[in-house]
């Protein structure tokens, strides 16, 4: 039953978009007209500077001096810096802190307060999806003190007998790479349960009251109702997420700067330097080509995994 | 988007195509750039009566701004349009405004940018400036070579001269009276060996010693002190200079090297040194929770204001203490454009720099003046780093920071102090790994 309310329900607002399809179709080369600022902004903002990137990838430039062919020896460069692989592979473990977990926890946020809490709800929303509102430079500052070495981590280790734990977690090689990761988990968890309650939200309240009929608990509700409810929302999340973990930048810049001695280097902080520190704009360019390629992948890989069966 | 698939492909057609023309057209604008004349036609070394307005981008404040006012006081026809770029942008701003169709008169010097606008020809070569103005007795010679290269910018130290400084720093260290007291040690050391008895005396105090931030640049500035005084001047100049065929493996950067990872196994570096940014270690030696912090003059009006009478300063001391005084230190200097039509006005700024007007300027600023004639002493703390300064300049030992030496340096220095301090990467492995760096850079 449930798997046929499921399927039901995922199917049921394509039908009607199809038909509204077919009547937009007759607004002719008017409609174009409409659409002539957003493509305007998209060429320009997106389209060209991706294309341009792509261009700079196969050319031996500093920004100035006049540019020469390079074929695909930034690729060769970018792909054999010793430096890459390790920056990949923090970049996928950071999938775990920035997606997994996240996703993880939202769920069960979104468990506990869906249909339960009546009261207070707004305000649970407000504080778990503050993060996603701070500039994460601020936020980035913030935690390098919370994580100092006499920092409001190490000051509650001590305070609850763990003071041989502590020490400067952003500075200790071993747990620098988690200690970012965990800022990451504080700043997407919120996210992905805003999106997970407004999922959680639409799905029908006759469909819980069947299950409950049928004698469905509180778990088998949420496994058997609301979570194959929530596979489009779980699947933009891990998008998103997943993005943020690969492409991370900001947050890295600020509070190690891929150190101590490389162990939190990622891909986007490498194009970074090569473009702005050492002004290879061709080797960074090939760079960023890399990452953008494996973005995809791995997008493409979660939107293949969370699909709708059809 | 609801289009029919006809006219996405339309709209798809449309995009590749202005996508396409766009590429195009950016690309006939970089085939079409060639060196430009960076010689001036002619020189001169009066400023026009008429009015003359300026332009200059900068990052630096203090103290470009001060700098420019005496400098308009003296002139009053003279308006200078200032534009600043905070630090972390200022590279790539400058390189794209200096190289654009209506560059600025004047920009701040940066070694990464120079790296490319000096051999598009975007900038003005100074010579003939400095010989009808005199600068090579206007200004100090060691802060002015640093600023002197060849037209590809490949090599410093030597060639043509491309900026004129308008304030110096130097790198030395400084340190807290009662915390030396408490532990035992009588005054500043004299010799290496004697510092480095302090700090063992003052670990045996229970405070830590060596106040230190590796997060950003304050790990290799120790490293850069102690190689200033173990190393042979000329040596370290050539490489950061790029000289053909220099090398940082030497012995003596393996004593500095050692002596570095030695002091951080001591547990003389705060625990904490990797995660630590260069202004908390500043704020934590302020406090009184170091005792000694290697650092730049351009700290010393804060602590002094902090610490009062309790902070001193002197320079990193040699293995013997007779040797001359040798620090690193560098300038904000101000280079000129070479297509602007207010070159000598430009210039004239420039001479002004080395003036005792502007010396006054650059010390009330917390600089060290540029005219080696300027009066430096002083009270306190600022008297001291003053002293050292002066000692420095006679001797032409001002030497560069070493991620001057190529503009990924940086990136290698960094990390390689953060692997030495925890142990993770050994002292000939960090030695090797800027050499490559150098090596890539000037192959």
């Amino acid at each position: 039953m449930n798997e046929g309310a499921t399927t039901a329900r995922g199917a049921e607002p394509r039908e009607p978009r199809r038909k509204k399809r077919g009547a937009l179709n007759q607004g002719g080369r008017g409609a174009w007209l409409y659409l002539l600022p957003a493509v305007v902004v998209y060429v320009g903002f997106l389209i060209y500077p991706a294309v341009s990137t792509l261009q700079f990838s196969f050319l031996d430039w500093d920004g100035i001096a006049p540019p020469a062919w390079a074929g695909i020896d930034n690729f060769v460069l970018a792909l054999t810096d010793p430096l890459l692989a390790r920056a990949i592979g923090n970049g996928l473990l950071l999938i775990v802190f920035f997606t997994v977990i996240p996703i993880a926890v939202g769920l069960l946020m979104t468990a506990l307060l869906v249909g339960r809490v009546r009261h207070g709800t707004t305000f649970f929303r407000v504080v778990f999806f503050l993060p996603q509102v701070l500039p994460l430079v601020a936020v980035g500052t913030t935690w390098r003190w919370v994580y100092s070495e006499d920092g409001m981590v190490n000051q509650f280790l001590e305070l609850i007998g763990l003071g041989h734990l502590t020490r400067a977690w952003l500075g200790d090689e071993q747990f620098a790479l988690v200690a970012l990761g965990l800022i990451g988990t504080w700043v997407m968890s919120g996210l992905c349960m805003m999106l997970f309650m407004s999922g959680a939200q639409k799905v029908d309240a006759s469909l819980h009251e069947a299950a409950a009929i049928d004698g469905a608990g509180p778990v088998r509700q949420f496994l058997s109702v609301t979570l194959p409810g929530l596979r489009k929302e779980i699947s933009i999340a891990g998008v998103i997420t997943t993005i943020a973990a690969l492409a991370s930048f900001d947050l890295v810049f600020v509070t190690t700067n891929g150190g101590p001695a490389g162990a939190t280097n990622v891909p986007a902080l490498l194009v970074y330097r090569l473009a702005f520190n050492e002004g290879d704009i061709g080797a960074a360019s090939a760079l960023a080509v890399v990452l953008t390629v494996l973005v995809v992948v791995l997008v493409g890989a979660i939107r293949y995994l969370a699909r709708e069966d059809s | 988007m609801p289009t029919t698939p006809g006219r996405g492909r339309a709209a798809a057609a449309a995009a590749a195509g202005t996508a396409a023309a766009l590429v195009l057209s950016s690309c006939a604008v970089l085939s079409t750039s060639v060196r430009e004349d960076d010689t001036p036609a002619s020189v001169s070394t009066t400023v026009p009566d008429g009015p003359v307005t300026l332009r200059l981008a900068f990052t630096d404040d203090p103290p470009t701004q001060a700098l420019v006012d005496g400098f308009t006081e003296q002139h009053p026809n003279v308006e200078v349009e200032l534009q600043q770029t905070q630090f972390t942008d200022y590279i790539k701003t400058v390189k794209l405004s200096m190289s654009s169709e209506d560059p600025p008169d004047l920009a701040q010097y940066n070694p990464g940018a120079m790296e490319s606008l000096v051999p598009a020809g975007l900038i003005l070569d100074l010579d003939q400036h400095a010989e009808a103005y005199g600068w090579g007795e206007t200004f100090p010679s060691s802060p002015l070579e640093s600023l002197r290269t060849d037209p590809d910018a490949a090599e410093y130290g030597s060639g043509s001269l491309y900026a004129a400084p308008g304030a110096l720093s130097i790198l030395g260290v400084f340190y807290n009276k009662s915390l030396l007291e408490e532990a035992g040690v009588d005054g500043p050391p004299q010799t290496l060996d004697e510092f480095d008895r302090s700090l063992e005396q003052v670990h045996a105090s229970g405070t830590t010693p060596l106040g230190n931030g590796s997060l950003e640049v304050g790990g290799f500035q120790l490293w850069n002190a102690l190689l200033n005084v173990l190393g042979d001047e000329d040596d370290y100049r050539d490489w950061v200079y790029g000289a053909p065929g220099a090398s940082i493996e030497t012995p003596a950067a393996d004593e500095a090297t050692d002596t570095l990872t030695r002091w951080a196994e001591a547990g003389y570096l705060p625990e904490g040194t990797n995660a630590t940014t260069d202004i908390d270690a500043q704020a934590d030696f302020a406090a009184g929770e170091s005792a000694f912090l290697v650092t730049g003059n351009w700290a010393a009006a804060e602590l002094a204001e902090e610490m009062g009478d309790d902070v001193g300063f002197f320079l990193m001391p040699g293995p013997t203490g007779e040797e001359p005084p040798v620090a690193s230190g560098s300038s904000v200097a101000y280079a000129v454009s070479s297509q602007s039509e207010n070159a000598d006005t430009a210039a004239a700024f420039l001479d002004y720099l080395g003036s005792p007007e502007a010396a006054r300027i650059q010390l009330e600023n917390g600089f060290m003046p540029v005219n080696p004639e300027a009066p430096t002493e002083g009270d306190g703390v600022m008297g001291e780093v003053n002293a050292g300064f002066g000692g420095v300049v006679e001797e032409e030992s001002l030497l560069p920071f070493p991620d001057f030496a190529t503009p990924g340096m940086v990136d290698q220095l960094t990390p390689g102090i953060q692997g030495l301090v925890s142990g993770t990467t050994s002292e000939e492995e960090f030695l090797r790994t800027l050499q490559e760096e150098w090596d890539e850079h000037h192959e």
